[in-house]
């Protein structure tokens, strides 16, 4: 692999150095290691530098900079993401972690304008005293910025009633990766024209940086009864998740747990009190004025019931309701416990499809000799089949890859979307002409063009650089020279092929 | 008609340098927006149900699909799509969704966008593309259904679309309030902070008229979901001012209100601003002028009638003005939904000058053949 980007590598370093001060660059292949891999830690991409600008002008400075000598990079949030997509392949990464301004606070209005780097978790400690919340929820909430946020088009439990990013989103002033600063949206109202804030968002990083970001935020509502319904069949709870969309009724949030899972959370330190001999457990949550809730979670209540639940506990309090969200926001984290690496797909199915393909993902696990675990968002028909393995052992890593591929070729036959909220990045890439077609990915290609001709932002990531016609057909003849060479240098090989690598540690 | 004959046609104009007119049922070529085309392609008989399964409450039709018969299809289900544009609804999907149309109900569902999961269009070199997909979720490839949401044509034909559903409520009632002094002020900051209503809005007297709603500017407001949620929102308008059940009708009527009208502009600021200004807005009485307000969705609608007494563009750039109260220095966003022929030229800006939609644009339409000037370009 030819790498163009390391022999000015060190003067490119110097010069961000006084953009950003020098302790604010990294440089040394042991201080970059931390950015070597996101959420996801079978990709490992190992950046050529790391610069973290500590304010606006400084980013624009650095993003100018870098247009000026033609270099590639990728923006990244906290690194939580679970597709690959933070990942810099020789390339640098421009942190945007110091960028953690909630800027403003408009509370009669509803609606914050934050940099790109605020935690959600802080936006929604900084606003509840105000009796508001961001909704969008994703698991990572207490790490993850709204920058990545809006890179992702993040979604979490609660967007099953109150929508993604996308969502929640209102306006935007963005970074051009040629260094120019427009705005798009309006934090005021609605606009006529071409919705250039809808494009942005879930755009992965490679339509630009977000500065800042002006979101909606939600009254927190006035009642939240959450419900744990456990079955003896993963059949009985895919089958009472449709019964529960079918009656009208719209839960803040509707999580389903398979038993692999429940007994890994149980026996982690976020056990949440989930019968460990139950087959499936769903988490329920219902919000609104209270009357209404009430009545809604009879009907809930009953249809479990109806549908072979064994048990329906309603928790009594705030506490046992943070508990049983505890349990299932940290699934993740507690899949740590079976084994040091973990892949997670995030493939949407259509609701009725839920029971089939359910039973198509137990029937490839036996096939391939894996454990796959079920957590997902259930009312929404986004999957999230995961599987803990070590990425040590080569036989291990194929079998589980094999696995990972197939289940993702069952969920694309009946219907559903590769991604519902984690993103394409690196990892699904793969995928995409699986499900676009050639025209399809080539007109997703002609709008990345508009935002960032050079192909700049984050290279090599999404559309497989080869569905794009443009591309091909007049290479060389935009923006710097040798660029192609550079961004084909970020291109990695798809998934399928792609055994997860071993661990650095 | 296929998105193949869709394909023909444009493929006929590129080759041929005609600019076309893209329309459904024809219901916006009375907007007055000034389109250079030499050629009308209708997508009016490329209509019907390409696949729907209730249970997934998901459809995918072809875009000269009536909402009419959408909501017909959907009613043998329990189902809507809960998108209500103002205006006939003979009008298709199609144009609903290429205009950004929106309704009362855009109060508790959302603007179109927010309906629309995914779908197939034709860009102006006549290639096919499909966007997003058939599920709830989806984050797959850059978001080219919000793109052409709003695009009004100019990036491609829109053939299909994939809608999200809602499964009907048990119970949806509709009230009238009638105003005096202060009401609409409380009610608006009740329906902002209290309740949750499918939809919302304030209207003047003369839509009170229009409506058979008696003579005094009134409040309409629609709630659903189960009978206790309705009852308690109920209980909470009531401690206002006395309400009234209407008919589920009154809601196309108020819609129809745009079918004869020659201008209609749509104005929007942050909630807070009509909170405060509703009452005063709703009281200038103009025969004519129909004015309606969602406090929750930050939207003022003007319509003038069309043969109205004061149906020039002066009504126009007057409802251009509207005064808030406070200035906290942010300016209304105005946009122009219908206005008469010759008012275009001069009171539009284009909405797409900027680089970005100007790129964007050329790299779908590069031959510059789809609704040319529709978006005053």
């Amino acid at each position: 692999m030819t790498l163009p980007s390391r022999p000015n590598a060190s003067t490119v370093a110097d010069r961000l150095a006084e953009i950003v001060g020098e302790r604010h660059v990294l440089s040394r292949q042991s201080e970059l290691l931390v950015y070597n891999s996101d959420g996801l830690p079978g990709y490992r991409r190992q950046p050529s530098l790391a610069v973290f600008p500590g304010n606006r002008e400084q980013t624009v400075a650095v993003v100018r900079l870098l247009a000026r000598e033609g270099l590639p990079f990728v923006p990244r949030g906290a690194g939580t993401g679970l597709s690959g997509g933070a990942l810099a392949n020789d390339i640098v990464v421009i942190g945007l972690h110091r960028l953690k301004e909630i800027i403003s606070l408009d509370v009669p209005n509803r609606r914050a304008t934050v940099e790109p780097g605020v935690v959600n978790l802080r936006l929604n400690k900084h606003v509840a005293p105000h009796g508001l919340l961001y909704a969008p929820d994703p698991s990572s909430e207490a790490a993850c910025t709204i920058g990545g946020n809006v890179a992702e088009n993040a979604g979490g439990p609660h967007c099953l009633k109150y929508g993604v990013t996308l969502n929640h989103v209102l306006a935007m002033t963005v970074l051009l990766p040629s260094g120019e600063v427009v705005e798009l949206g309006s934090k005021v109202g609605e606009r006529d024209g071409y919705d250039l804030r809808g494009s942005f968002i879930g755009s992965e990083g490679c339509f630009g940086i977000a500065l800042d970001i002006t979101v909606k935020l939600t009254p927190k509502p006035p009642t939240v009864r959450t419900l744990l319904a456990d079955f003896m069949s993963v059949d009985g709870a895919a089958r009472v998740t449709s019964a529960i969309i079918a009656s009208g009724i719209v839960p803040a949030a509707l999580e389903f747990m398979d038993g692999p899972t429940i007994r890994v959370v149980e026996s982690s330190i976020y056990a949440a009190g989930y019968p460990k001999d139950a087959e499936a457990i769903l988490l329920i949550e219902l919000d609104g004025l209270e009357s209404g809730v009430n009545a809604d979670l009879e009907t809930v209540r009953h249809i479990c019931l109806e549908g072979g639940a064994r048990n329906v506990k309603v928790a009594r309090d705030d506490i046992e309701r943070m508990k049983l969200w505890q349990g299932r926001k940290k699934a993740f984290g507690a899949m740590g416990r079976l084994a040091p690496h973990l892949i997670v797909q995030d493939a949407v199915i259509p609701r009725t499809k839920l029971p089939e393909i359910l039973e198509t993902i137990h029937a490839i696990s036996e096939k391939y000799g894996v454990v796959v675990c079920n957590v997902f968002h259930a009312g929404d028909g986004n999957l999230h089949p995961n599987i803990a393995y070590s990425a040590d052992d080569p036989a291990e890593s194929e079998r589980v890859h094999k696995a990972m591929t197939e289940i993702m070729r069952a969920c694309i036959d009946a219907g559903g979307s590769i991604t519902g909220e984690h993103g394409v990045g690196l990892d699904k890439m793969g995928y995409m002409e699986a499900i676009f077609s050639d025209n399809s990915l080539n007109a997703m290609c002609e709008l990345r063009g508009v935002f960032d001709p050079e192909r700049r932002s984050n290279p090599g990531k999404v559309i497989p650089v080869h569905a794009c016609k443009e591309w091909h057909a007049v290479p060389g003849t935009r923006g710097a020279t040798g660029l192609r060479s550079r961004i084909d240098a970020g291109v990695p090989e798809p998934l399928s092929a792609e055994p997860a690598r071993p661990s650095a540690q | 008609m296929t998105t193949q004959d869709v394909v023909s046609a444009v493929r006929e104009s590129v080759a041929t340098r005609t600019p076309l007119r893209i329309t459904g049922r024809s219901n916006w070529l009375d907007a007055g927006r000034p389109v250079r085309a030499g050629k009308t392609l209708s997508l009016r008989d490329d209509s019907g149900v390409v696949s729907y399964v209730p249970g997934d409450l998901t459809l995918t039709v072809r875009a000269g699909t009536t909402l009419a018969e959408i909501e017909r299809v959907t009613l043998e289900h329990d189902q809507w799509l809960p998108l209500d544009p103002y205006g006939s609804s003979d009008g298709t999907i199609g144009a609903t969704i290429a205009t950004a149309s929106a309704g009362p109900l855009a109060s508790g569902f959302g603007l179109p966008r927010d309906l629309l999961l995914g779908l197939e269009f034709v860009n102006g070199r006549g290639e096919i593309v499909r966007a997003g997909g058939k599920v709830v979720k989806n984050v797959a490839g850059f978001d080219l259904s919000r793109l052409l949401t709003g695009s009004w044509g100019t990036l491609g034909v829109i053939t299909e679309l994939t809608l999200r559903l809602y499964a009907r409520p048990r119970a949806d009632r509709s009230f009238v309030v009638s105003l005096r002094g202060e009401q609409a002020k409380a009610l608006a900051h009740a329906a902002y902070t209290a309740i949750s209503p499918y939809a919302f809005q304030l209207v003047s007297a003369s839509v009170a008229r229009a409506l058979g709603l008696g003579a005094h500017p009134a409040c309409l407001v629609r709630l659903g979901g189960n009978e206790a949620v309705v009852a308690e929102q109920l209980i909470v308008l009531s401690q206002i001012a006395p309400t009234k059940e209407i008919e589920p009708h009154t809601w196309t009527a108020l819609r129809e209100l745009d079918v004869n009208a020659d201008s209609v502009v749509r104005i929007s600021n942050v909630p807070i601003q009509f909170l405060g200004a509703s009452a005063s807005i709703l009281a200038e009485d103009i025969p004519g002028v129909y004015t309606c307000i969602d406090p929750r969705r930050g939207v003022l609608r003007i319509v003038v009638a069309r043969n109205g007494q004061e149906g020039d563009d002066d009504t126009v750039a007057g409802g251009t003005s509207v005064e808030f109260g406070t200035d906290n220095g942010r300016s209304s966003e105005v946009i122009f939904e219908k206005l008469p022929a010759d008012v275009w030229v001069r009171v539009s800006p284009s909405v797409v000058a900027d680089s970005l939609s100007l790129g964007i644009r050329k790299a779908y339409d590069p031959h510059d053949i789809l609704n040319p000037g529709i978006l005053g370009d």
